[in-house]
């Protein structure tokens, strides 16, 4: 049964990328007051917050997130609880805030999600992120995030002969979306011969397989549908989600070459909604690196297991392509705040399906999907928005 | 062999260079890394078990850009190897070029061995049998 209550009334997101002396706190506030009072949103009207933040404990020594962002977005008192389920988190937020809808609980919310990644080196931010794998079994064997997916990766490249040259085809892609993106973090397309630079991170993974390193935050208010139009002409209902989790070793999967949370999160949303991939007009997902887009598009059943590549080769994923994924640029090449990205993926979703997306508008907008995913596929998140009037 | 088996053992033992998985008392399921339930019948009830060591490799990466601890060691390879005995681990592989992974094959038959590495721990690691 599709859900029935909650719609999306507004989204926004800082910029994205190396944001240079600015803290999470003060990009939390802009992005709330982005998709709150800049768009006629009283901050009162809000009655509970649900903040995705994955590890600022490590990144900025700072625990017990949500009150504190709260407090200086000038949210003091409203109920403030931190969802965290590493790069999902903001989808897990998100989702939390949707059940909250749905059950009369609440009218209007606010979900919103960042990280403030830049204040530390590469090589502690790499540790950082480790802490979303199995500290114990893997983490702890040097395995790391690029390395996760360049695991993947070679698996899908022996099963089904995807190359190193398809990875660079999607680095492309999101590179050009990007460049039309002024919230983007790179703002450059790049040739088909830069994307393979030989600069490995976790072989076969090269630099430009990788989404980088980033501060940035967004946010999203969702409201009863009763309560929808006295905010916007155009609500975004969301009518599925799915949510799903797996092993978090990835020693313990069966197959390498998808992820099952994604699978199982992905049917669960569509049941919910009552629709399928093909209803899909076009989808964000979550390609933290290069592969992981491949994998995503077959897993959310755009494409046959295998045939990821040759989608993306024969242009149906581009943005003018009949399935446009990550229309924007991705989190490939808008850059990855790992906590801001579930919420961001939906104001994505949210701009497209209102035709506000600009030049990175899709021709088809009435129905998109966004999948979030967290560590080494241990949590994935599925969300089907609809705009109300389609 | 049959107090119940702990990880801080089985972490001690690879740091002594005396692997062994976990198996389930139920349903004789090896299990590698532990598990606090058995994949196969859900039991809870653990021994240890001794492996014969031999195991096919399943997929693969070289770390060039390491978290602090690891920095030292890039590049290095991790990998998944599936155990004779059926489960699955991430280890560590020897006996191959990290600058020239290409000719690395899945499904190469590899032996259990351990590395100690140069940030204090000792790795499973994986050499051509
Ligand atoms: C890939 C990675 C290691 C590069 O970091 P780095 O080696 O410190 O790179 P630097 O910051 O020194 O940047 C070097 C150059 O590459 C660019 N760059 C950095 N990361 C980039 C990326 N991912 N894609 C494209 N260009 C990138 C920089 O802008 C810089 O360009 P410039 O020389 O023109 O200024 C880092 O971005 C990373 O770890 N990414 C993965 C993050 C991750 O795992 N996220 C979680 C996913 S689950
Ligand atoms: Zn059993």
């Amino acid at each position: 049964m599709p859900l029935k209550n909650t719609s999306i009334v507004s989204g926004a997101q800082t910029k994205f990328g190396y944001l240079d002396g600015i803290s999470q706190r003060e990009m939390f506030a802009e992005a709330v007051d982005k998709a709150t009072v800049e768009v006629g949103i009283p901050k009162k009207d809000i009655q509970a917050a649900f903040v995705g933040t994955f590890i600022p404990e490590m990144l900025i020594h700072q625990g017990h997130s949500a009150p504190l962002l709260l407090d200086f977005a000038g949210l003091r008192g409203l109920p403030a609880t931190r969802h965290e389920a590493a790069c999902a988190s903001g989808a897990t937020a998100l989702r939390a805030a949707v059940m909250a809808i749905e059950s009369g609980f609440y009218d209007t919310v606010l979900v919103a999600g960042s990280e403030k990644m830049t204040s530390v080196s590469t090589n502690r931010a790499t540790e950082a992120l480790a802490a979303a794998a199995d500290d114990m079994f893997e983490s702890s064997m040097g395995l790391t995030f690029p390395g996760v997916f360049a695991i993947a990766a070679v698996a899908h490249m022996e099963k089904y002969g995807t190359s190193p040259e398809d990875l660079a085809l999607a680095a492309v892609k999101a590179h050009k979306n990007a460049s039309t993106n002024p919230l983007a973090q790179f703002q450059k397309e790049i040739t088909l011969e830069k994307a393979m630079t030989p600069r490995y991170i976790a072989w076969p993974l090269r630099l430009f397989d990788c989404s980088p390193i980033s501060d940035g935050a967004a946010a999203i208010v969702l409201t009863s549908k009763e309560k929808a139009k006295q905010y916007t002409d155009t609500p975004v209902d969301v009518v599925g989600t799915g949510q799903a989790s797996a092993s978090m070793n990835l020693c313990d999967r069966e197959d390498f070459t998808s992820f099952e949370a994604s699978v199982s999160a992905s049917k669960t949303a569509y049941k919910m909604a009552g629709l399928g991939p093909k209803d899909m007009d076009f989808a964000v997902v979550h390609d933290c690196f290069t592969i992981a887009e491949i994998i995503a598009s077959e897993d959310i059943g755009f494409f046959k297991p295998g045939e990821g590549a040759k989608a993306l080769r024969d242009g149906v994923t581009a943005l003018d392509g009949d399935k446009p994924i990550n229309p924007m640029g991705g989190l490939k090449a808008v850059g990855h705040p790992v906590g801001a990205t579930g919420v961001k993926q939906a104001v994505v979703v949210y701009r497209e399906l209102i035709g506000e997306a600009g030049a990175n508008q899709v021709a088809k907008h009435d129905t998109g999907f966004m999948h979030n995913f967290g560590g080494t596929g241990a949590s994935c998140v599925v969300n089907i928005f609809r705009r109300s009037d389609a | 062999m049959s107090e119940k088996p702990t990880i801080e053992q089985y972490i001690k033992n690879i740091d002594e260079h005396n692997f062994k998985a976990y198996k389930c008392v139920g349903c004789g399921a090896v299990t590698a890394p532990p598990s606090g339930t058995c994949y196969s019948c859900g039991g809870n009830e653990m021994d240890w078990t001794t492996v014969s060591g031999k195991g096919k490799l399943v997929s693969f990466t070289v770390i060039h850009i390491a978290p602090e601890e690891f920095q030292e060691e890039a590049p290095y390879f991790v990998a998944i190897i599936e155990l004779e005995e059926g489960t699955r681990i991430t280890t560590r592989l020897m006996g191959f070029d990290p600058m020239a992974p290409e000719n690395v094959k899945l499904g190469t038959s590899l032996v259990l061995d351990y590395e100690d590495g140069k940030s204090g721990r000792t790795y499973l690691s994986f050499k051509p049998a």
